[in-house]
């Protein structure tokens, strides 16, 4: 019996990679969380050891980002956030590196430091950066902001005027650690002035061309070596360690291989710490007629991709409503906390705990059950959503219905709470794949999806193989190398399985094609089967596929849209993640302790290709949300988080997690991907369940605390 | 950095002379569960590491007029004794059970727990409850002292020097015996509060003895037995139990934590002390 590598501990992982002369790479950080770096003196460190400081960069471009060029690879004139990076070493072993980076000299002054997103807009706030180009569709208006989503449908805030009961309220996210396995692992070398970087990423050419910008290359001179991931989360997108380590290379002329520790994951990237002031209007009857969002998300000392973030928690907190009037203002603004990014949920954990907490207490208000409120102005197919677009393949009703149903919605609502939302997939966006019959008569799929845990070699082979009518074990997935595969945007989002099945579907097709030139017939005479390729109705002119090694055939696959700037009309989502969940808690009312006793997701699968792939990423989807809602997040004080351990900062153990059940629904054309839907859910259905017991909560982690300070009677 | 010396005496006198010539310098090493944290972090660096795996002796269960658990006896191993958890002392192995996962109760020692005087452990709020002592030796002898003096604080003990926790005593306990952990967040933490309870209760189910520990909440176990003695001479009723809750609420001094904060941990001490004391009352 083969065992699997990920079992017998033999698989190789980004921070299992090694090449022959390797170094290894310590990066010193800022004790500050706002300094002048007045000088930086490695005189100390042991010849034989390389050392990096921004005189070593300085014939680099200065910044990169993958939305706004704001991040340094090391310091510059000041350190903008406790563990911002001021210098680096590369040394024969792990430890070496350590001790040389203790001997590197640094003198700051200190300045004053912002830590609170609306605080940092004030005319007194320190500036994070000066001189910085924020491209001009992010419409920054304020200080410190690099991004203000508005969208603006109807009368906007004049809508009001029509409702009869208007409820208001703020709620707050707490930001949060990824918490992968694996931490970051980057290997960097250089050869005949080619940089190769074998790295666990999920967006390989993201940072082809953000290396390339960075470098002062052509994209050609850089090749990105996906190495898989140990657990990503979102942690591992865009640039991290890639330049650092990419820098050192080319200082000490030897690879060089960065994996961080533990505690350096907790200042390296983060999920949004997110506030929200929600108004909704609605008649008596229980019909939505308005509602405005005012949103600030602090992204910390870097923007990474903080505005995407901004922009689609933005219209996540409209819900999947039908809503007339709509009034969004989504900020996104720098302070001296570490960088904020992607988080598996990706701004919707935050946008929808807010929507659905306030959804049920204009429930309240109103004395309408949650679940015919909603159901009253759920989106239905070909209904507009707020940006004007069209929906289509709408299945919220179906989501929420489940839900209810699993905890017997009818029999009682006590203790219980529901949650639906909608959750937009990176729009526009791109997918390029190819399968070539290799020597040996397989199909080799060229695809740049990234494996982070999800395993999606074997959803994409499966789709692979029914495409072009061969089982799927005469598919076999290529190497992750930015040199052999097509372009595809990124694996993120949930795109994946949806974007890859359509660019499957196209390779396939001209498989097909040229397959069928070969026999001088047209593709739909052609007869392909894992015995080879022939002809309809001419068994004796069947060619086993060793006859047809190195044909290839190409798919790309290209989503349009994008919303306007200042009205945030457009498309959104090419097309829509749709998913419910409910809940029923106990609280003890003198300890605040909340039980799950019963816990359901419903999500819209569409088709599912990989079926123990799909649970398997629903239920991670589930107990991710389950540490969402009860105690994850990350502490801060003075811009230093003090919880950054295992210890201090908890996830679910497999005892923290209750019984929970699901529903895959399924149908329609396309596969939907579900590797995030139950994050935003579960922990809004939690919450509306630990309010409906009596403690209206607003805020996340629902820490037993927080319950005992919200109850409605002491 | 120079690695620390490894030194693994194959006796007790052996262990204690080697601490008493290197003092400070040296660290005794049980399970390490702690100490490894400790020194991962920096906060400490010592120059040699007494490993105390090879010593004979120190991983003894003794059951007798006393329950004696050697300093490298094993949480798990308490926790899984079926002499410990058929005898009087099966609260004992009932509380170590409770203490993080089992990866870390295999590892972690009765010694370790105890000499780390870490705020946020369970087994030392029901050792002070149940009377506990230790034995610690050092080159010029033996002394025993009470596990309530021991502990002195936040990572503080009566520990000499020269001195080796070499094992626990714990006398017979009364008939009642509860520990209550309260975690507030994964059920792998620590506690955020520890209630124990120890009470000799007679026939008539009036309260002869009661020692009530609070755990977890400050430096050391807090203890209050002038709150306690409304409960002696009688059955404890709900509003004994109340009353010791309210007390013990406003006596004992808190701390902030991840865990909760110091005003939490007052209402939840008033709240645990009761429910622990009503299943006296039932």
């Amino acid at each position: 019996m083969t065992l699997d590598p990920r079992i017998t501990g033999r698989f190789e992982y980004g921070q299992d990679q090694q090449v022959e002369g390797m170094l290894h790479a310590r990066i010193l950080r800022s004790p500050h969380a706002h300094a002048k770096v007045l000088s930086i003196n490695t005189s100390e460190v042991p010849q034989h050891v390389v050392t990096l400081t921004r005189d070593d960069v300085a014939d680099l471009e200065p910044l990169y980002g993958p939305m706004v060029k704001d991040q340094p690879i090391v310091a510059r004139d000041r350190v903008l956030h406790v563990g911002d990076a001021v210098a680096a070493v590369a040394a024969g072993t792990p430890r070496e590196a350590e001790e040389a980076i203790a001997l590197v000299e640094v003198e700051y002054e200190e300045m004053p430091a912002v830590f609170d997103p609306v605080d940092a807009t004030g005319d007194a706030a320190p500036l994070l950066h000066d001189g910085i180009e924020i491209p001009a569709e992010l419409r920054p208006d304020g200080r410190n902001m690099c991004h203000r989503f508005r969208l603006r449908s109807g009368l906007g805030q004049d809508g009001f005027e029509r409702a009869d009961v208007v409820v208001e309220d703020t709620f707050a996210v707490a930001a949060a650690a990824h918490v992968a396995m694996e931490p970051h692992a980057t290997l960097a070398y250089w050869e005949a002035g080619r940089l190769h970087v074998i790295t666990g990423t999920q967006t390989p050419f993201n940072v082809r061309r953000d290396l390339a910008a960075l470098f002062r290359l052509s994209e050609e001179m850089i090749r990105i070596v996906v190495a898989p991931m140990g657990g990503s989360f979102g942690a591992k997108t865009f640039m991290r360690l890639e330049p650092v380590a990419a820098a050192l290379a080319r200082k000490a002329r030897r690879p060089v291989r960065a994996v961080l520790t533990r505690a350096e994951e907790f200042i390296t990237i983060n999920r949004h710490p997110a506030r929200f002031h929600i108004r909704l209007g609605a008649t008596r009857d229980g019909t939505f007629v308005a509602k405005s969002v005012d949103a600030w998300w602090n992204t910390g000392a870097y923007a990474d991709c903080g505005p995407s973030v901004c922009t689609k928690g933005g219209y996540a907190a409209i819900g999947p409503y039908r809503i007339p009037n709509v009034n969004v203002d989504s900020r996104c603004v720098y302070t001296h906390l570490p960088p904020a990014g992607a988080f598996r949920g990706y701004a919707a954990t935050q946008g929808v705990w807010a929507s659905e907490r306030m959804t049920d207490l204009m429930a309240d208000r109103l004395g309408i059950d949650p679940l015919t409120l909603r159901l009253r102005n759920l989106l239905r197919n070909g209904d507009s959503f707020a940006t004007g677009e069209v929906m289509h393949d709408v299945r919220f009703a179906d989501c929420l219905r489940k839900a209810a149903e699993a905890v017997d919605w009818g029999g009682g609502r006590k203790n219980k709470g529901l949650a639906v939302m909608l959750k937009g997939m990176q729009t526009p966006s791109r997918t390029g794949v190819a399968l070539e019959i290799n020597a040996g008569g397989h199909i080799v799929l060229r695809s740049a999806t990234t494996d982070m845990g999800q395993r999606p070699e074997t959803a994409q082979r499966n789709l692979a193989a029914e495409a072009l009518g061969l089982s799927p074990d005469l598919v076999t997935v290529g190497s992750n190398d930015t040199d052999l595969v097509p372009f595809d945007t990124r694996t993120t989002s949930s795109r994946s399985t949806f974007m890859m099945s359509n660019a499957i579907r196209e390779a396939a097709n001209d498989l097909r094609r040229k397959i069928a030139q070969r026999f001088e017939v047209a593709p739909e005479d052609l007869v392909l089967s894992d015995e080879g390729a022939g002809v309809a109705g001419s068994p004796d002119l069947r060619r086993p596929l060793t006859d047809l090694t190195g044909l290839r055939g190409d798919g790309t696959f290209v989503t349009p849209g994008g919303l306007d700037p200042d009205t945030g009309q457009g498309i959104a989502s090419s097309h829509w993640h749709q998913a419910a969940a409910s809940a029923e808690v106990s609280v003890d009312p003198e300890t605040g302790v909340t039980s799950i006793t019963r816990l359901h997701t419903a999500v819209y699968a569409g088709n599912v290709v990989d079926r123990p792939g799909a649970e398997l990423q629903n239920e991670g989807s589930t107990i991710f949300g389950i540490g969402t809602a009860r105690f994850e997040g990350i502490v801060f004080e003075d811009g230093q988080v003090t919880n950054g351990n295992l210890s201090d900062y908890e996830i679910p153990s497999i005892l923290d997690v209750p019984d929970f059940t699901y529903d895959l629904l399924e149908g329609g054309e396309h596969s939907h991907g579900l590797g995030e839907m139950a994050v935003p859910v579960v922990p809004a259905a939690i919450g509306n369940a630990v309010a409906a017991a009596g403690h209206p909560v607003r805020n996340l982690p629902i820490t037993a605390e927080s319950v005992l300070d919200a109850s409605l009677v002491r | 950095m120079e690695e620390p010396d490894w030194h693994s005496p194959a006796t007790i006198e052996e262990a204690v002379a080697l601490k008493a010539r290197l003092g400070d310098t040296a660290t005794f090493l049980a399970g390490g569960t702690f100490t490894a944290i400790l020194v991962a972090n920096g906060l400490i660096r010592p120059h040699a590491f007494i490993h105390l795996a090879r010593v004979p002796g120190l991983d003894r269960i003794e059951i007798g007029d006393d329950l004696r658990l050697g300093a490298m006896v094993t949480h798990r191993r308490v926790e899984g004794s079926s002499e410990i958890r058929q005898s009087s002392w099966a609260s004992v192995a009932n509380c170590f059970a409770q203490v993080a996962s089992p990866r870390i109760r295999n590892q972690a020692t009765v010694g370790g727990v105890l000499c780390d005087a870490d705020y946020a452990s369970d087994p030392p709020t029901l050792l002070v409850a149940l009377g506990a002592r230790v034995r610690l030796r050092s080159p010029s002898g033996e002394r025993e002292v009470m596990l309530s003096d021991f502990i002195q604080g936040h990572y503080e003990t009566a520990l000499g020097a020269d001195e080796l926790l070499v094992d626990l005593v714990v006398p017979r306990p009364p008939r009642h015996v509860t520990y209550v952990k309260f975690r507030s967040r994964s059920s792998e933490d620590r506690p955020c509060v520890g209630v124990a309870v120890a009470a000799e209760v007679d026939g008539a189910r009036r309260c002869q003895s009661l020692r009530v520990v609070v755990g977890a909440v400050s430096g050391r176990p807090q203890e209050f037995p002038r709150a306690c003695a409304i409960a002696l001479g009688d059955r404890i009723t709900i509003e004994v139990a109340t009353e010791i809750g309210h007390q013990y609420s406003e006596l004992a001094s808190t701390l902030s934590d991840m865990r909760g904060s110091a005003a939490y941990r007052k209402r939840l001490i008033a709240v645990l002390v009761r429910r622990s004391l009503e299943t006296l009352a039932a």
